[in-house]
């Protein structure tokens, strides 16, 4: 769709694609170093870990410690409970923030702006000082050590972000289009479902990315509102390899290593399923 | 089709408003939230304990399995259950948030961060007082109430205790000329620089994160300088400075990035052998017997010995003392239900029998308020803890323990502040004391 | 759009979850916070009130007035510096080079990996005897450089700041996003015209996606930047001296002397400072957009 194959050969133009790679390898080495590390520590021995130089290789690869993690933190029942926790929070966050960002992206209502307003500092407000007032809200509802209480309250936290995300993609849906769609009669809701939802899916999903990540991500809450083990979210299991006074370390790293993988393979089949396939679809207007 | 659409659309508004009016019904027919737990019908009851004693934690093992025979023994009366909390910040997060909105748990471990005075003068803890008199009270160490009880009477039991010794690698004090430790502070001042000439690293200090192991030399310098009573005028003692400029040379004798480092660099080094001395307490012991720490076959507790804190010259410590602290309360809510009451007291007393903390001392390395008799299998530099312990003339707290929490928060930043030569001793001083004055 | 009759009511009840979420969760807690701010309280004895004095004590404290510093360069920084090299990096990608899929889900990987790895890979690096950085300084023979750059009253707070800013996947992803809508008849036009890949950039997909995505990005990366807690906490715990605190680590530091009364003083001072930025940024992006239009096809009204 872009014109990448018409480039004419001056040296000016390969001096600027040399640039473009050495940008796009910069960015790929700086991102990808961080999981190399942890990989290469999570197969190390704690004595290598903390007594060695943290750049070199294990001597012998502890596959131990993925094992420990496994067996002695209980990831599993963790992870299917992030997983029930994160996508839960994550369609119902990303169902109301298209409502409210469709809302305010394409109707000019009076103190919209006011209330876009509003939704954005909720971006701001730290989460830390307001643990009593969360507290005393989940548990007057009675779902203190729920998977209600952890949805709610992650799908709550997430509303201000999700819907800045999408009404800012959403603005960019033409207002042509839309008019287009009323003027042949397609209603409120029509024109919700028919224009901007299929335009605007780059944005839900982008959204609905970074909504589940905070849920995956999160941590202090999950320990606050949770009491129970069977209910526990694996950034809970993470930290099992902390205590008061010292850091199992390279089991903490094969935990972390284990968390992220359900993340990453989510993100690739997500991006591939849903963003592709909408972007040959997307706009013709 | 359009009105189908206009259907959808209402329904998903409209669930999740209900979704929402639905939670807020429910709360007045279910339980209060710290019994979520408990099965409605039965007569047992649940003792719910939030606990930082499990998972990796060397205390885990052996207080799982007194849960467990104590719930047996108590079938069907009483079940303590177990609510695991591993990362130290958290449950702190967790104790004071449950405590603020009301929800204090059954039982509970607090340490020296939480305001353990006032907590037990809000009356919002059990009074065990009565309980102590009858004569579970003999089975715990002399006078170890006194610092933290209210008018008489004790709500929040000090449990888990420690002393911090100095550790040291015997074989690079060897090399560079030492035998034994030095028993004065000016000897081992000296002794830093001999070390640190022969290209090792004198003592390990970390003015990053928390900056424990700095604030357990502060403690130890401030005991010898200041003497018993140290405490007695808060930081208006003049120790208090001397005390800073003597850690401030500690800085001299240190690896390379100890201002930034954190409990993990100074373990490292020590490991590694290339730093010759370290402080921490009792439960670091089971470390210098891992086979993962032996370089060469030496295993580290091989070549790893203990010394008392030195004298200061002109001090007021007279080398007899020793810096102790409370490593955990144990704290329990107030109960309505006299019957919850006895059984939690009936917990404690069953956790806190003399046999049981012997086997879970000798299990775990750490050391308790209790008095019992230490198993004859106990390692050797455990052993040599209590006997330090043991044969002093007097205790003095770590200042983590003796001073308010906001002390301990400022620590890192003030310290840092005087080591990079941005502020004196004296003005470390004063910006703790602010610090402090500002708290509530 | 001007909302029909029959329009708002399906608008209020399309507004109504996020609206009471909203008031739930946020604006109920923050009026809490709003209260405690004017009172001395421990959370176990009854509180007493305490007038404006927590916020004279906040802005009588230097390690208070550094964090707010702190949380303003955090946050021009994100915006003026990130966000902008997210955008380049999200044009190149949206032109498709080779492997392109591969690499936008590479970059995004850091915001995978949780913040606790993260952190301790950059003490790694940043470690004065170990570290790697000092190593490559000294293997380039430039070892007297090499410092505590975590530990120095100069060095730590650009160390922190530094590495985050070329962690660009977020944004880029946002803003990718909005670039693959645009209508390729518009490149289309300008190749045709002999418009370089530059000036296509300049004039055609920076323009159209400025008051969308772009804005979106700048408010939320400075918006976070003025949040900044995690990394900071685990990398620095705000020292050396206080230099690398900022004000959410500070309200966090509070709350753990279970000083309540100026925990939420400052959680207030950072809601009102971030409101006064997030306003700025908007009025700098409208102006701005009235001042260049022509292209600017798509509307925001």
């Amino acid at each position: 769709m872009m014109g990448s194959g018409i480039r004419s050969k001056t040296a000016k133009a390969r001096l600027i694609n040399f640039f473009r790679w050495i940008l796009i390898i910069f960015f790929a080495a700086y991102t990808l170093f961080p999981l190399l590390w942890l990989v290469i520590s999570s197969f190390k021995t704690n004595y290598e870990f903390l007594a060695e130089s943290p750049f070199s290789l294990p001597q012998v690869w502890q596959v131990e410690n993925y094992v420990k993690a496994l067996e002695v933190a209980g990831l599993g029942r963790m992870l299917f409970n992030s997983v029930v926790v994160g996508l839960s929070a994550t369609l119902i966050n990303v169902a109301i923030a298209s409502m409210s960002g469709y809302c305010i992206s394409r109707f000019n209502f009076r103190g919209r702006e006011k209330m876009f307003l509003l939704f954005t500092i909720g971006i701001l407000v730290p989460l830390n000082a307001l643990m009593v007032p969360y507290f005393v809200i989940i548990n007057k509802l009675g779902l203190y050590n729920t998977y209600g209480g952890l949805i709610l309250l992650y799908c709550a936290i997430g509303i201000p972000m999700s819907t800045v995300i999408i009404r800012g993609l959403m603005d960019s849906i033409p207002m042509e289009i839309e008019e287009a769609a009323y003027i042949d009669g397609c209603g409120f809701y029509g024109r919700f479902f028919h224009v901007c939802l299929p335009l605007a899916r780059t944005g839900i999903v982008t959204a609905a990315t970074f909504q589940f990540l905070t849920c995956w991500n999160e941590f202090v809450f999950a320990n606050l509102i949770v009491s129970s083990e069977k209910l526990r979210t694996i950034q809970v299991g993470i930290r099992y390899f902390t205590n008061q006074f010292s850091t199992d370390y390279v089991s903490m790293y094969a935990a972390i290593v284990i968390s992220i993988v359900p993340s990453i393979l989510g993100y690739v089949i997500f991006q591939e399923q849903i963003i592709s396939g909408l972007t040959s679809g997307a706009v013709k207007g | 089709m359009k009105r189908a659409e206009k259907l959808l659309a209402l329904i998903l508004a409209v669930m999740m408003l209900l979704s929402l009016a639905a939670c807020g019904g429910e709360p007045a027919a279910e339980e209060p939230a710290d019994t979520a737990e408990e099965p409605a019908a039965q007569e047992e009851i649940i003792i719910n304990f939030p606990c930082i004693w499990v998972g990796t934690d060397s205390k885990a093992a052996y207080l799982a399995q007194m849960v467990e025979e104590f719930n047996t023994e108590n079938a069907g009366s009483i079940k303590v259950v177990i609510e695991e909390q591993t990362d130290y910040q958290a449950y702190r997060d967790k104790l004071r948030t449950l405590v603020t909105t009301g929800n204090i748990p059954d039982i509970s471990i607090m340490d020296t961060t939480f305001d353990i005075k006032g907590f037990a003068e809000s009356g919002k803890f059990m009074d065990l007082t009565p309980y102590l008199d009858e004569g579970w009270g003999d089975n715990f160490t002399e006078g170890c109430f006194d610092a933290w009880s209210v008018d008489g009477k004790v709500s929040i039991l000090p449990f888990e205790s420690a002393v911090f010794p100095i550790c040291y690698n015997t074989e690079i004090l060897k090399e560079c000329g030492y035998d034994s430790f030095p028993e004065t502070y000016d000897e081992m001042l000296q002794m830093f620089k001999d070390i640190k000439a022969k290209g090792y690293n004198a003592v390990g200090q970390m003015a990053g994160e928390n900056a424990w192991t700095s604030m357990l030399w502060y403690s130890l310098i401030v005991e010898a300088i200041g003497g018993k009573d140290v405490y007695a005028d808060g930081l208006s003692n003049p120790a208090f400075v001397e005390a800073a400029e003597v850690l401030k040379e500690m800085y001299n004798y240190t690896f390379d990035g100890a201002v930034s480092a954190g409990a993990a660099d100074v373990n490292g080094h020590f490991l590694s052998r290339d730093t010759a001395i370290y402080l921490n307490g009792p439960w670091w012991i089971s470390n210098f017997y891992k086979e993962e720490n032996a370089v060469d076959g030496v295993g580290l507790n091989e070549i790893v010995d203990v010394a008392r804190n030195p004298v200061y010259e002109g001090g007021k410590g007279d080398g007899t003392g020793v810096v102790t602290t409370v490593q955990g309360f144990l704290a329990c809510a107030k109960q309505e239900d006299p019957a919850k009451e006895a059984a939690v007291v009936k917990f404690l007393q069953y956790i806190s029998e003399p046999e049981r903390v012997s086997q879970w001392a000798l299990s775990s390395g750490a050391m308790f308020f209790i008095k019992y008799t230490p198993s004859p299998d106990t390692n050797e530099i455990s052993q040599k803890f209590t006997e330090i312990a043991n044969n002093s003339s007097y205790s003095v707290l770590h200042v983590n323990g003796a001073m308010p929490t906001a002390f301990s928060t400022e620590f890192p930043a003030a310290l840092s502040a005087l080591v990079l030569g941005q502020t004196d001793a004296q003005g470390f001083v004063d910006q703790l004391q602010t610090a402090i004055d500002n708290s509530v | 759009m001007k909302p029909t009759r029959s329009d708002r009511r399906a608008l209020a009840a399309f507004m109504a979850p996020a609206v009471v979420l909203i008031l739930l969760f946020f604006v109920i807690p923050v009026l809490y916070v709003a209260v405690v701010s004017l009172l001395k309280w421990n959370g176990i004895t009854s509180p007493e009130f305490n007038a404006l004095r927590n916020f004279s004590l906040l802005f009588k404290d230097k390690a208070f007035t550094r964090s707010i510093i702190n949380n303003l360069i955090w946050a021009l920084v994100a915006g003026g510096i990130q966000v902008p090299l997210a955008m380049l990096m999200a044009i190149i990608l949206s032109r498709k080079p080779r492997g392109w899929k591969f690499f936008r889900t590479v970059y995004f990987f850091p915001q995978v990996i949780s913040g606790i790895a993260l952190a301790a890979l950059w003490r790694s690096i940043y470690n004065a005897d170990t570290g790697l950085l000092n190593g490559l300084l000294r293997a380039m023979g430039m070892g007297e450089l090499a410092c505590d750059w975590l530990g120095g009253l100069e060095t730590a707070f650009p160390a922190v700041l530094i590495y985050w800013v070329f962690y660009v996947g977020y944004y880029m992803v946002i803003m990718m996003a909005d670039i693959t809508t645009i209508d390729s008849s518009y490149y289309d036009a300008a190749t045709i015209d002999g418009a370089t890949d530059f000036q296509q950039a300049i004039y055609i997909t920076i323009p159209l996606i400025k008051n969308t995505s772009l804005l979106t990005c700048v408010t939320l990366a400075s918006v976070l930047g003025l949040r900044q807690f995690e990394q900071v906490y685990m990398l620095t715990n705000g020292q050396p001296a206080n230099t690398t605190s900022t004000i959410v680590l500070y309200l966090y530091k509070k709350l753990q002397d279970a000083n309540y009364g100026m925990a939420s003083a400052s959680a207030a001072v950072l809601i009102v400072v971030g409101a006064i930025f997030i306003i700025c940024i908007r009025r700098l992006f409208r102006e701005r957009s009235a001042k260049i239009s022509g292209l600017d096809t798509k509307g925001v009204l």
